[in-house]
């Protein structure tokens, strides 16, 4: 019993000195969202960087994938998220907002392209420019599904991601469901790993994919042709598309289809978090924070190719290579961040 | 002659005297190696860090202290880079190895769902029952206890049934692949002690690694699907059934051992007519324990696009839908219990067999 004692009590006191150290002198407490893509693990560097460095906030980061993280801040666990795909979450962040859970900080990334992509060799080879393009059985063989036999293989989203469905349907408008399977990759890893790996093999690759990534800049995929974009068409689709998230493919009607807008990516914060004031200053930071795609790539490539795999340092390059992030924070606070480069 | 005699003795004398040194100070001397490896490692790590990381001169560091502060960026073992480099290497080079593995797995797996999945479902459930009335040993409790949990499978959800069977076709695949290899594994361990101490590290490797340290680097091997999964399956779940092979062979009676060796009989009939016999119940929990791990990666693996009844918990979860996630969850768990009983009743038995024999042998 003694030794029993002797053994819980440094543990427990161990224990009050570590909740005491953290909740001292701390001004201000954030807990930012981060997901499993490297674009949206950029921002958070920079954001957590600025907010550590800058405002001496204490900055939790908890990561994972799109559905717990956006249910965590609907639930208020979560304060702040820099980089929601709204369009892709459209009618979740609609019924959020019209309940109050959450609101919308503005755009992060003005515009962001997602499609369906080939490799850039078997595209020239084939002439493979336009969706229709790929509807036959020949161009199928070339990506060959191993498990569907006769079937082409397009990997696609994640089943949870709502372009999973979207893509479903594009399958079927387009016709290209007879010739290819919308194959779930299971993770955002994975699906960055079979393209990887294809050009490795030099194999042909026929994938869903989006900028900005830092994969997009190692690898050449070309971006196919679909139907011009058109708000009608994108929300008579995006009936069909909710329809089969609640209630299963069978319900599927056919529909118009179009190519994804380039949309914007936006920011969210939690209610409760913004309607403190004291975290007023917070928020405008986060308000003005964007960032073009182009700087988005450029660190994408700099976090892949010489960061080791850092992203604080990925954060201070970008940090010190650039002085945009000025304007977005008063001036104390730049110098703040500055010298702590 | 006398001369070179006289020529080599310094020589000689040295080696001498090095000999004696090693000897005797045989500990300092592996200590002295160690550290030479050790200090080796910090020149590479040093010499290979990015020129903005390291002081102007390397004999800063012994100026200035602060890098005792925080973990310096220069001391930074390079293992990443020669990874990366190293796997590419094997993709572009022995890509072909890798597809030929890939073709065979893949054809295996398709053929035996394909007929599974073609199969009316109560003659698969009868088939199941049949397997499960023998391999128990005619016990009916627990074929109709696996019965039902085999038609729960498809009760819970239609859907579930061609996906459970998925399953289990890899589960199958990825076992046949363990036993293969396991169980050779194990009865050399057990019987060469050098053998053993150059694989319970990597079999301690093989237990710790993150799944994903391998599920990941497999996509890019052997692309999307089913492959990468059975591959994970035989590092997840290999370890246990290797060292219970191994323990139930060494577990075995010397005497019965030195017995038959009395008898004459030769290395490998003692080892095909005693020692694994005896062992058997020690292995066919290797076995179960094997079917276990190996439910458990399945789930895992649907990260990694392989369709099965892990997608749906995957999805569940994806959508943030408890009751899909959990309904899915529970026909794991069902699965579980049938791949659980049907080894153990099967093990149980092989015991019951053992312990018979001994039981006549004391009372004759």
């Amino acid at each position: 019993m003694k030794f029993l004692r002797n053994l819980l009590l440094p543990f427990a006191f161990a224990g009050f000195m570590a909740l005491g150290a953290t909740s001292a002198n701390a001004a201000c407490k954030v807990h930012l969202g981060d997901f499993d893509w490297d674009s949206a693990n950029v921002h958070t560097a920079i954001a957590s960087f600025i907010l550590e460095k800058g405002y001496g906030c204490e900055v939790r980061v908890t990561k994972g994938s799109t559905t717990p993280i956006m249910a965590a801040l609907f639930d208020q666990q979560i304060d702040i998220i820099t980089e929601v795909w709204r369009d892709n979450l459209v009618q979740l962040i609609e019924d959020n907002l019209s309940k109050g859970t959450i609101i919308e900080l503005g755009v992060n990334t003005p515009s962001s392209t997602q499609g369906f992509y080939v490799d850039k060799p078997t595209a020239d080879k084939y002439n493979l420019k336009h969706v229709d393009d790929m509807k036959s059985a020949k161009i199928a063989k070339l990506f060959a599904d191993p498990e569907a036999p006769g079937k082409g293989r397009m990997t696609s989203c994640i089943s949870g991601w709502t372009c999973y469905t979207i893509n479903l349907v594009k399958h079927k408008v387009y016709g290209l469901d007879e010739f290819y399977t919308n194959f779930d990759p299971g993770s955002g890893g994975a699906l960055d790993a079979a393209i990887a790996g294809a050009f490795k093999k030099k194999k042909p690759v026929f994938s869903y994919y989006w900028t900005p990534t830092g994969l997009m800049g190692k690898v050449d995929l070309v971006k196919l042709e679909e139907p011009k974009y058109d708000q009608a068409c994108w929300d008579e689709m995006t009936k069909v598309v909710e329809d089969i998230k609640a209630n299963g493919p069978e319900v599927y009607k056919p529909t118009c289809a179009c190519e994804y807008v380039n949309m914007s990516l936006t920011k969210a914060a939690s209610t409760t978090f913004a309607n403190k004031a004291e975290n007023k200053p917070i928020l405008d930071f986060i308000k003005n924070y964007t960032l073009p795609t182009a700087v988005v790539n450029k660190s994408l490539a700099f976090y892949m190719d010489e960061s080791d795999g850092d992203m604080v340092e990925t954060a201070k390059n970008f940090l010190s290579n650039n002085s945009m992030w000025e304007k977005w924070i008063p001036g104390d606070v730049a110098t703040k961040v500055k010298a702590s480069l | 002659m006398q001369k070179y005699i006289e020529y080599f003795k310094p020589v000689i004398s040295l080696f001498i005297f090095i000999g004696f040194i090693i000897k005797k100070y045989k500990n300092y001397f592996k200590f002295i190696i160690y550290s030479v490896i050790f200090i080796w490692f910090i020149i590479i790590g040093y010499r290979s860090a990015r020129p903005r990381y390291k002081p102007e001169h390397f004999t800063d560091i012994f100026n200035d202290f602060s890098w005792l502060v925080n973990w310096p960026k220069w001391l930074d073992f390079p293992l990443m880079q020669p990874l990366n480099s190293g796997f590419d290497w094997l993709i572009v080079n022995y890509g072909m190895f890798f597809e030929g593995i890939n073709n065979f797995l893949l054809g295996l797996y398709t053929t035996m769902k394909n007929f599974l999945v073609g199969l009316p479902w109560p003659l698969v459930i009868a088939l199941v029952i049949f397997i499960t009335y023998f391999a128990s040993g005619r016990k009916t409790s627990t074929t109709i206890l696996v019965a039902f949990c085999t038609f729960f499978l498809g009760f819970l959800s239609p859907r579930y049934w061609d996906k459970c069977i998925m399953t289990v076709c890899i589960v199958l695949i990825g076992m046949l692949l363990c036993i293969v290899i396991g169980i050779p594994v194990g009865i050399a361990m057990a019987r060469n002690q050098k053998v053993r101490n150059a694989l319970l590290p990597i079999l301690d490797l093989m237990q710790t690694i993150p799944s994903f340290c391998y599920l990941i680097p497999g996509i890019l091997l052997f692309g999307l699907g089913a492959v990468p999964a059975i591959i994970a399956i035989f590092v997840y779940a290999v370890p246990p059934l290797i060292r219970l092979t191994d323990l139930g062979i060494r577990l075995v009676d010397k005497e019965v051992v030195e017995a038959s060796e009395a008898f004459g009989a030769s290395k490998k009939q003692t080892l095909w007519g005693v020692q694994i016999p005896l062992a058997l119940p020690n292995i066919m929990q290797g076995i179960n324990q094997c079917t276990m791990m190996s439910l458990a990666m399945v789930v895992i693996a649907s990260m990694i696009g392989t369709r099965g009844i892990g997608d749906e918990v995957l999805l569940g979860l994806q959508q943030l839908n408890v009751g899909m996630a959990t309904e899915a969850g529970i026909a794991i768990v069902l699965l579980a219990i049938i791949f659980d009983r049907i080894t153990q009743s099967y093990g149980e038995r092989l015991q019951e067999r053992t312990q018979k024999k001994k039981e006549i042998e004391e009372h004759a």
